[in-house]
């Protein structure tokens, strides 16, 4: 394994920050000379992989390209046209293979990814708002200083506060951002569950090669990536996704199944949303504790992720169509686990828009006018192929239910669902947990646009805004 | 056996495609040209013949050089590929293609050295089997229900999946005659041709996304 050098990765990359407060900031080139100028003054700044022995920053700030954004750059065509296609089509491009069809196309996303004009994304993470907008304007001077770039938007996105604490929670309610998975020489804090599954059931990390460019992936192959080496190397691909999430929808579809579930009680409506999910409200796995939450687990880093579908392939406590159990579906296909090695990704994100407490909607409320409020999840996933990880997961695994055996059955949350499609929960004799048919499914969550971008080394930054980028 | 998994036999056929070199286009062209229009759904031959459970045609030119240090090698002819997963025994089914798509195999296999027309079935069970390779390594995604059983068992899931989701909470009295009446149409009830792939998904498939 090679040893991995923290300070010319991206930070973005190796960790996610746990900051409450980030804004994205959406920027098109207009002149690549005066473009590079701007990267250069970014360079000091960029936050990367080095630990912080002092203490977090009060903010962050990394940069990404789209392939327009590197043509505008002008970097040689030889190692423009040296991408993985995917990458070079863009997410537009690709919204037959993704399933972004109906409520999800390209009419019904925001202007700014309408357009294609996104060349590269500024990520700013901050510790509170006055360091967030502190951070944003020296970002926009230098912009304006070196007329580097136009500011085509900003998206905002904050953690959602409850009861004055920053938490993991994203709008319906579900505390998020468990699965990360490990890999060789990233330094973290980790915990079983996180890597992938041996054959004595104890969890490594994956293969480097399967975040990195550059360095061997779970099948001994180097990821597929641009010339030359050193622009490639220690850099990343990341999926930006802006999910606008149907909160009424989600709550009245709760009301209206909750109702006939179980005993049709507030409790059976709780058990009923972590059928949905994989995951009570709280985090606590249900396949670690079917019956009730217990946030002892969740709390437990040896327990919250430590869990395999292998005696509970009926689905009797762990639904198979579970939204956790279908984009990482651990042993679940069996062979230990080993066919999901190549299709696991990172995910950053953090939610946006207000969030709606359970208890103010309880009685009467207006699920179309929740419905309207911009509010979801920036959802940003980082892999070394996005073909083969986030695209494979989203078509095959969100959009397509044959690998789980459930046919063409979508994933309940995140499908885009049409007539007569049902979700089934298996269950047993046990009053308390019956077999279960959802029918009617509405679209819970909306795509509201994104893109692919590349993540390069601080290396391959230097290399861009010098005009050193040689692919012979 | 080689040829065979539970209830389904594999079958492999490489029939050598007529070298004329007066044919305006060649005959491997031909064949080309022909397969690139068969429909592949319910009108597809091999929906119309019975058993099939999968069935792929493919014109192989030669063996692919790839360079150094390989040694290059060529084959003596251009061959047409035929393998099928299909029910029952072997004789069974090709006399079965032989009586229900005649003019298609005539339209493909009259361009390979040696084929005498689907007319005399005898002949052509004799000619295809002569063609015939051992499978040896064969893999079928079900091998222990025919091709009818499963388009059966498909429909069954789904409808009985159907009314279970109707039937949810419903009293019991009323969802036992129901269901009593549920089986008895079900019962009756054709399944769907071969060919047909359930309902149509909106999403594009290829590359190295499967």
């Amino acid at each position: 394994m090679s040893k991995l050098n923290p300070t010319d990765i991206q930070g973005f990359v190796l960790r996610g920050y746990n900051m409450p407060y980030a804004r994205y900031c959406f920027l098109h080139f207009e002149d690549a000379e005066r473009a590079c100028t701007l990267i250069r003054h970014l360079l000091p700044i960029i936050t990367t992989g080095q630990l912080w022995d002092q203490g977090k920053p009060h903010s962050t700030v990394n940069l990404a390209f789209t392939h327009q954004g590197l043509v505008s750059l002008d970097l040689p065509i030889a190692t423009l046209i040296s991408f993985p296609v995917e990458f070079q089509q863009g997410m537009q491009a690709r919204g037959g293979i993704l399933g972004d069809t109906g409520v999800n196309s390209v009419e019904g996303w925001d202007e700014v990814w309408r357009e294609g004009k996104v060349h590269a994304w500024l990520g700013i993470h901050a510790l509170s708002l006055e360091a967030l907008d502190a951070r944003s304007a020296e970002m926009q001077s230098l912009i304006a200083e070196t007329g580097g770039a136009r500011l085509l938007g900003n998206q905002d996105a904050a953690s959602i506060v409850m009861d004055g604490k920053v938490t993991a929670k994203e709008h319906f309610g579900f505390t998020d951002g468990f699965g990360n998975p490990d890999y060789l020489g990233v330094c973290r804090s980790t915990q079983p569950g996180q890597g992938k599954l041996t054959a004595d059931g104890t969890w490594a990390p994956l293969a480097t090669g399967e975040l990195l460019l550059g360095y061997a992936d779970e099948a001994g192959e180097l990821p597929v990536a641009p010339v030359p080496h050193l622009l490639a190397s220690n850099g990343t691909f990341m999926v930006y996704r802006k999910l606008h999430q149907n909160v009424g929808t989600f709550r009245r579809f709760l009301d209206q199944w909750g109702a006939r579930y179980g005993a049709g009680d507030g409790f059976a409506r709780e058990k009923l949303a972590s059928k949905f999910i994989g995951r009570w409200r709280d985090g606590t796995p249900v396949e670690v504790s079917p019956d009730r939450p217990d946030i002892g687990i969740v709390q437990d880093p040896n327990r919250s992720t430590n869990f395999t579908y292998g005696n509970d392939a009926a689905g009797t406590r762990c639904p198979i169509g579970a939204h956790i159990r279908r984009v990482n579906p651990r042993d679940a296909f069996g062979f230990q686990g080993k066919l999901i090695n190549r299709r696991r990704i990172t995910r950053r994100g953090l939610p946006y828009g207000p969030f709606a407490l359970e208890d103010e909607t309880s009685g009467t409320y207006d699920p179309s006018e929740m419905d309207a409020t911009d509010r979801g999840v920036v959802f940003m996933a980082l892999n070394a192929s996005i073909s083969r990880q986030f695209e494979f997961v989203q078509q095959q695994w969100i959009a397509y239910g044959n690998d789980a055996h459930l046919g063409n059955e979508k994933d309940l949350l995140m499908g885009s669902h049409s007539e007569g499609e049902k979700y089934a929960i298996q269950g047993d004799t046990s009053p308390a947990n019956p077999p279960f048919f959802c029918t009617g499914l509405p679209n819970f969550v909306e795509l509201r646009g994104g893109e692919y971008f590349f993540v390069p080394s601080i290396t391959a930054l230097g290399m861009i805004a010098m005009g050193l980028v040689d692919p012979r | 056996m080689a040829n065979q998994s539970g209830s389904v036999y594999g079958l492999t056929l490489l029939s050598p495609i007529l070298n004329d070199e007066h044919a305006v286009p060649s005959h491997d062209l031909q064949i080309r040209k022909y397969l690139a229009t068969l429909p592949t759904g319910a009108d597809s031959p091999f929906a119309i013949a019975p058993g099939t459970h999968l069935a792929r045609l493919v014109v192989m030119d030669d063996v692919i050089y790839v360079g150094m240090p390989a040694c290059e090698e060529h084959l003596n002819s251009k061959y047409l590929v035929f393998e099928s997963n299909f029910d029952g025994d072997l004789d069974t089914y090709l006399a079965g293609l032989a009586t229900t798509i005649p003019q298609h195999l005539d339209a493909i296999w009259s361009h390979c050295t040696g084929y005498p027309g689907a007319g005399d079935a005898q002949a052509f069970a004799r000619y295809m089997k002569a063609c015939q390779i051992d499978t040896t390594f064969f893999f079928a995604a079900v091998n222990d229900k025919s091709v009818t059983e499963t388009l059966v068992a498909l429909q069954t899931q789904r409808a009985v999946a159907d009314f279970v989701a109707t039937h949810q909470g419903v009293d019991p009295a009323q969802t036992q005659r129901e269901f009593i009446e549920f089986i008895r149409i079900l019962k009756v009830t054709p399944p769907p041709p071969p060919g047909i792939m359930g309902p149509h998904r909106n999403l594009k498939t290829g590359g190295r996304n499967e």
